[in-house]
C-alpha cells in the first residue's frame, strides 16, 4: 500500500504541474449576492461568453477568472433570479467586480433555470450531479401536502424510492445507508420522518440539494453510493422576515432577519406535526368503548437554526443547527410504550479569504442519531438504546492557481462513539435485572487533493485522490480511492463526459428489511467487518438544442460494490452481543442507463426522465451462492415532472411517474407444523431463492395548483395537490392468505392478496411570507 | 370547530374508506414435495412420528401424508421401526403417521438418530441428544391493588453449557393452547439464577401449569426460523426465511423434550 500511495501522488503532482505557460492576462474577482437578502448565491454561473469561458461561484458566492487583456462582457446568473451583465476593461491591473441578482418575479419562473444555467450544466466539468432549490419542491405536488426536497430528488434518473410514500434514496443500486447526507456541511445519519414517510429536511429552511450520483470529488468520502449534499437558508441581511405554511398534517414557521446590518444575520426555523391532536380527541370520544382500540400518538418535529457572522470582509462564520425527534407513544394503567428517535446536529463554519486566489473551509461539526424504546408492563421496565455519535474536523482549502488550475485539498478526521444494542431489562422490586449491548469508539480520517485542469478550450478534466482511514479496537483499515473526471466539448452545444470514482464506507446500517426503520442500528467496521468498497466508472453525453431550451443528457454507469453487508436468515439484530456473527458478506453490481430531456423556458417548463438499470447481490451463504436482485433493483423508471404558468397568479404541475415492481421473495409452498401441543397444525410458509417474484408495476400522477393570494402584505399562496390523482392501487407488498369454513373453521384454501398504501389523497397547504 | 376537524381529517377518511387489498393471482414455480418430519421424543411415552409432506402453496389443504415412508430410530443400538398407522395420541393430542409401542426411557446424553425413506427414494436423516431437565426452582406470584397476580418462575442456569429454554404457562390444562410461550437461550443470563415473568394476568383461584423446556440448539433454531417465516408472510418489513430444520435430506424436527413442570392455584398469602 505504501508504494501504491507514494506513486499515485507522485503522478497527482505531476498532472497537476503541467500546466502551459500563459500569455498576459488579468485576474478578476468578485461576489454574486441577492438583491434584498444580500445572501451569497453559491454555484451562481459568471461567464464571458464571447471568450466561452466561465466559473461558478464558490460556497461564499465569490468567483474568480483569469482573462487576457481587454474589455469583456460579464454575465451572472443563477437559478430564481434575473441574469445580469457587465462590461469591465481589463489594462494594468487585478479588478474587482460584483454582481446582486434580482430574484424573479414570480414563483414559477423562480424555478425556471436560465438559457445560462444550461450552458453551464452542459459545459461544468461535473457529471452525475442533480441540482434542487427548496423554491422548486414547493411548487411540485406533494404527499400529503408535506413538501419534500429528498422525494422530488426521487424524480430525477437513476434515483428510486424504496416504495410507495418512501423518502429513502436508492442511488444507482445503492442502499439509503449509502447515501453521504450532508447539512451544511455535517454529517445527517437517519434523514428521515415517521418510518422514511417524510424527510428531515424543513423546506422552508433549505436553500439547495446537490445529489451525486457518481464521479464524485476527492472532498468526499465515507459513503459507498451517493453524496447528498444540503445548504441551510441564510437569514435575511436586509429586514426581519417571517414565513411558514399551515398544511394538513403539520404547520411550520421560519423567522429570519440581521442583527448587525452586513454582519450578522440569524434564521430560526420549526415544524410540527399535529395528526396526534385529531387522534387523543378521537381516542377520548370513544371512552369506555370496548371495541375500540385507541390510536397511540403519534408526531414529529423538528428545529434548525443558524447564525452568520462576518467579522471582516474576509472572513465568513456561520453556526448551524438541527434538532427533531419523532414520537411514538401508548399508555394505559398497565402498559406504557414509547418510542422516540432523531437526529441532532451542530456545526461551526468559517471561511477565510487569504487572498483572491486562496480559500479554506473549516468546519467543527458535532452530529448524532439516537432511537429509544421504553416499555413498562406492570412492575417490569423495558429499554432498548441504540446511538452514534460524532465529532469532526475538517478544513477544505481551494487554491485558484491560474486560469487553468484549481487546486483542492483538505483534511477531515472524526471521533466516533456508537452503542449498539443497550438493553436493560428489570422489574420495580429488583427481582429482575439483566443488560445487554456493546459500545465502540472509532476514529476515521481523510485527506485529499484534487485539481481541476482546463487543458484548452474543449477538454478539463479533474482528478484526485483520497486516502482515507479508520480504526477500532486495534483495527486499521486504510485505502486509496482515487478519482477522476473528463469533459471534452464537442461544440457549443455538445460535450461528452466520463468520470471513476472509488469510494469507502467505513461505518454500516444493520438493517434486516426493506424499509429504513429508526431501530436500525449503525456498527463500525471491526477486524471481522470489514469496510465496504465501490468503484464506478460513468460516461455521459449531453446535447443543448432549440436555442437552448432543451438539454439531453445520456449516461450510462457500471459500479462494484465490495463486502457488502447483508445477514443470515434468522439474525437476531435487536438484542445480541455478538451482532457481528449475524453479518454475512457478498458482493454487487449495478449498470444502466439514464436519460434526462428538460425543458427550462417559456411557460411550459419541466423534464422528463427514463432509467434502465439492473442491481443485484451474491452472497455466499444466500440463495445456494446464486446472486439475486435487491429489492429496489428497477427495470425501467419514468419520471415526467411539467410546470405550467397558466397566469400571474395560477400555476399548474403535474409529475407521472411509472417503475417497474419491487423484488420481493414469497413462499412457494408450505407445511404443516403441529408442534409440542398437538394444536390444530399452523402453517409454515417455505421461502425459496431471495427476491424471485415481482411486484406489479407502479404508476402514479401527482397533480398540483398554486394560487397566489394577494394579502394586505407580504405574499401567501394556497396550494392543492392530488396525490394518485387517479386512484391506481400501487402494490406495496403482497401476502398469502389462509381461508378458513366459517362454520368449522378448517382451512379451505388460500389465496394471494395485495396491499396497496394509498389511495388518491387530496390537500391544502397556506403558504405565507413577509 | 367540529367542521374544521373534518376537514382536516377528510383525507384520512378517504385513506381508511378505502379497501386497499386485493386479490391477486401469482404463479408460483413448480414445487418438489419434500418429506417433513416432526417427531418428539418424550419419557415415559411411545415412539411417534408424523412424516407428511411439503405443499405448493395454493395445492389443496388435504393432510399430504406419505403411506410408503418407512422411519427407524436408533439407540444404544437398537434400530427401532415405526408402524404406518395414522391417529392421534390422547395423552399429548398430537397427530401421528407411525409408532411404535415401546416406550421412550431419556437418559441425558444418549443419542437417538432417525432415518426415514419412501417408495420415491426419499430419505432424512437426524439425530438429537438428550438433555438433562432444568428443575424449576420456585414459581411466586404477587398481587396488585386491583386483585390481579403476576407469577415469577425462577430456575438456575448452568454456567459450563450453552444452554437452551422454551417457557410456556397454561391455564387450567394442557389439552388447550399456551397462554404465553416463548423460546430463549443464555446468553444474556449464563450461570445466573434466571426468573421469567408475566403480567398481572392472574386472579385468585387461577391453576397454572407451567413448563420449562431445555431444549437443543437445533430445536431452539427450528422454533426460531418457523416463527420469522410465519411473521414474514404479511409483514413487508420482515426479511423472509428459511426454516431451519434440525433433520439433513427434508424439512422438520427430530428432538427430545426434556422439562419440568409444575402446577400452581394463585392464593392470597395468609397474615
Amino acid at each position: 500500500m505504501p508504494r501504491l500511495a507514494y506513486f499515485s501522488f507522485v503522478l497527482l503532482f505531476c498532472l497537476l504541474f503541467a500546466g502551459n505557460v500563459l500569455a498576459q492576462t488579468y485576474r478578476i474577482t468578485g461576489y454574486v449576492r441577492a438583491t434584498g437578502t444580500n445572501e451569497p448565491l453559491i454555484g451562481a454561473t459568471v461567464a464571458v461568453p464571447a471568450l466561452s469561458l466561465g466559473t461558478s461561484t464558490n460556497a461564499s458566492g465569490f468567483y474568480s477568472l483569469q482573462l487576457p487583456a481587454g474589455s469583456h462582457q460579464l454575465q451572472a446568473s443563477y437559478l430564481g433570479y434575473q441574469a445580469s451583465a457587465n462590461t469591465i476593461n481589463l489594462q494594468t491591473e487585478d479588478q474587482t467586480l460584483h454582481f446582486n441578482l434580482q430574484p424573479t418575479d414570480n414563483q414559477l419562473k423562480e424555478v425556471v433555470v436560465e438559457a445560462n444555467s444550461l450552458v453551464q450544466k452542459l459545459n461544468e466539468n461535473r457529471m452525475s450531479v442533480e441540482q434542487l432549490t427548496s423554491r422548486e419542491a414547493k411548487l411540485l405536488p406533494a404527499l400529503f401536502g408535506e413538501v419534500d426536497l429528498i422525494k422530488t430528488l426521487q424524480l430525477k434518473p437513476g434515483v428510486q424510492s424504496g416504495g410507495e410514500g418512501s423518502s429513502g434514496l436508492y442511488v444507482r443500486g445503492g442502499g439509503p445507508d449509502q447515501n453521504l447526507v450532508l447539512f451544511d456541511n455535517a454529517l445527517i445519519y437517519n434523514p428521515s420522518h415517521l418510518f422514511g414517510f417524510f424527510s428531515v429536511f424543513n423546506p422552508d429552511a433549505v436553500r439547495n440539494v446537490e445529489l451525486y450520483k457518481g464521479g464524485f470529488p476527492a472532498q468526499f468520502g465515507g459513503r459507498l453510493s451517493s453524496v447528498l449534499d444540503i445548504n441551510m437558508n441564510q437569514g435575511n441581511n436586509e429586514k426581519i422576515g417571517v414565513n411558514g405554511g399551515i398544511g394538513l398534517i403539520s404547520s411550520r414557521l421560519s423567522i429570519d432577519g440581521p442583527i448587525v446590518k452586513d454582519k450578522a444575520t440569524f434564521l430560526i426555523s420549526g415544524r410540527r406535526t399535529y395528526v396526534d391532536t385529531f387522534t387523543r380527541m378521537l381516542n377520548k370520544v370513544n371512552e369506555g368503548n370496548k371495541d375500540y382500540s385507541p390510536i397511540p400518538d403519534y408526531y414529529f418535529y423538528d428545529f434548525n437554526a443558524r447564525l452568520d457572522y462576518k467579522p471582516t470582509p474576509k472572513d465568513n462564520i456561520s453556526l448551524s443547527g438541527y434538532f427533531g425527534r419523532d414520537f411514538f407513544i401508548f399508555s394505559d394503567s398497565d402498559f406504557k410504550f414509547s418510542f422516540d428517535w432523531g437526529n441532532t446536529m451542530g456545526v461551526l463554519n468559517w471561511r477565510h479569504t487569504f487572498n483572491p486566489s486562496l480559500f479554506v473551509n473549516t468546519s467543527l461539526s458535532a452530529t448524532g442519531y439516537k432511537y429509544s424504546i421504553n416499555n413498562k408492563i406492570d412492575v417490569f421496565n423495558f429499554s432498548l438504546t441504540s446511538d452514534i455519535s460524532d465529532q469532526t474536523i475538517k478544513s477544505d482549502f481551494n487554491w485558484l492557481i491560474n486560469d487553468k488550475h484549481t487546486l483542492l485539498f483538505g483534511a477531515q478526521a472524526t471521533k466516533h462513539a456508537f452503542t449498539v444494542g443497550r438493553l436493560n431489562f428489570d422489574s420495580d422490586d429488583d427481582r429482575l435485572s439483566f443488560n445487554s449491548g456493546n459500545d465502540y469508539n472509532a476514529s476515521q480520517f481523510g485527506v485529499y487533493v484534487s485539481n481541476d485542469f482546463k487543458v484548452n478550450a474543449q477538454l478539463a478534466v479533474n482528478y484526485g485522490l483520497r486516502l482515507s482511514g479508520f480504526h477500532n479496537s486495534g483495527k486499521l483499515y486504510t485505502a486509496l480511492e482515487p478519482r477522476a473526471s473528463a469533459k471534452y466539448s464537442l461544440s457549443e452545444t455538445a460535450t461528452i463526459k466520463a468520470s471513476f470514482a472509488s469510494m469507502m464506507q467505513y461505518i454500516h446500517l444493520v438493517a434486516n428489511s426493506g424499509a429504513s426503520l429508526p431501530t436500525d442500528i449503525w456498527f463500525p467496521s471491526t477486524k471481522r467487518v470489514k469496510p465496504q468498497r465501490s468503484q464506478q466508472v460513468a460516461a455521459g453525453f449531453s446535447k443543448l438544442f432549440g436555442d437552448g431550451k432543451y438539454l439531453v443528457t445520456n449516461e450510462v454507469y457500471y459500479k462494484w460494490m465490495h463486502r457488502q453487508i447483508d445477514f443470515r436468515d434468522g439474525a437476531n439484530l435487536f438484542v445480541n452481543d455478538s451482532l457481528e456473527n449475524e453479518f454475512l458478506f457478498g458482493k454487487g453490481e449495478s449498470y444502466g442507463n439514464e436519460i434526462y430531456f428538460e425543458k427550462i423556458k417559456g411557460r411550459t417548463t419541466g423534464w422528463l426522465g427514463y432509467t434502465l438499470s439492473w442491481t443485484d447481490r451474491q452472497f455466499d451463504e444466500i440463495n445456494d451462492g446464486r446472486s439475486f436482485p435487491t429489492r429496489y433493483d428497477r427495470r425501467h423508471d419514468i419520471s415526467l415532472v411539467v410546470l405550467h404558468q397558466l397566469n400571474k397568479r395560477l400555476s399548474l404541475t403535474g409529475a407521472f411517474t411509472y417503475g417497474t415492481g419491487n423484488a420481493f421473495s414469497l413462499p412457494a409452498a408450505r407445511f404443516a407444523f403441529q408442534d409440542v401441543e398437538g394444536e390444530d397444525p399452523t402453517v409454515v410458509p417455505i421461502y425459496t431463492d431471495r427476491n424471485s417474484f415481482r411486484l406489479a408495476a407502479s404508476h402514479r400522477l401527482d397533480l398540483g395548483v398554486v394560487w397566489k393570494l394577494k394579502p394586505r402584505r407580504g405574499e401567501a399562496d394556497l396550494t392543492f395537490n392530488a396525490y394518485n390523482a387517479y386512484n391506481h392501487r400501487n402494490p406495496y407488498f403482497v401476502y398469502f392468505e389462509q381461508l378458513k369454513d366459517e362454520q368449522d373453521k378448517k382451512t379451505i384454501g388460500f389465496r394471494a392478496k395485495q396491499v396497496s398504501l394509498f389511495p388518491v389523497i387530496p390537500s391544502v397547504t397556506y403558504n405565507f411570507k413577509f | 370547530m367540529k367542521r374544521t376537524l373534518f376537514l382536516y381529517l377528510l383525507p384520512l377518511f378517504v385513506l381508511a374508506g378505502c379497501n386497499m387489498e386485493k386479490e391477486i393471482e401469482v404463479v408460483l414455480p413448480e414445487h418438489e414435495p419434500q418429506l417433513v418430519v416432526e417427531c418428539y421424543l418424550e419419557d415415559g411415552l411411545r415412539f411417534e412420528a408424523t412424516i407428511l409432506e411439503s405443499s405448493s402453496y395454493f395445492d389443496a389443504p388435504t393432510p399430504p401424508v406419505v403411506p410408503s415412508a418407512e422411519v427407524y430410530i436408533t439407540f444404544g443400538g437398537q434400530r427401532l421401526k415405526l408402524k404406518y398407522s395414522p391417529g392421534i395420541n390422547n395423552v399429548t393430542r398430537r397427530y401421528y403417521t407411525h409408532y411404535n409401542h415401546q416406550l421412550v426411557k431419556l437418559r441425558p446424553g444418549d443419542v437417538y438418530s432417525i432415518e426415514v425413506v419412501d417408495a420415491n427414494g426419499r430419505k432424512v436423516t437426524g439425530y438429537t441428544t438428550v438433555l438433562p431437565r432444568v428443575p424449576i426452582e420456585s414459581v411466586e406470584w404477587k398481587f396488585n391493588d386491583k386483585d390481579k397476580a403476576y407469577i415469577l418462575t425462577t430456575y438456575q442456569d448452568d454456567a459450563a453449557t450453552r444452554d437452551f429454554y422454551r417457557y410456556m404457562t397454561h391455564r387450567d390444562s394442557l389439552q388447550r393452547g399456551a397462554y404465553r410461550e416463548f423460546a430463549t437461550s443464555d446468553e444474556l443470563t449464563n450461570g445466573k439464577r434466571t426468573s421469567y415473568g408475566s403480567g398481572y394476568d392472574f386472579e385468585e383461584g387461577d391453576t397454572l401449569i407451567l413448563s420449562l423446556y431445555h431444549i437443543e440448539e437445533q430445536y431452539y433454531n427450528f422454533l426460531r426460523s418457523v416463527d420469522d417465516a410465519k411473521n414474514a408472510n404479511g409483514n413487508p418489513f420482515a426479511q423472509p426465511a428459511k426454516v431451519t430444520s434440525s433433520v439433513q435430506g427434508g424439512i422438520g424436527i427430530f428432538t427430545n423434550l426434556a422439562y419440568d413442570r409444575d402446577t400452581v392455584i394463585i392464593s392470597r398469602p395468609i397474615n
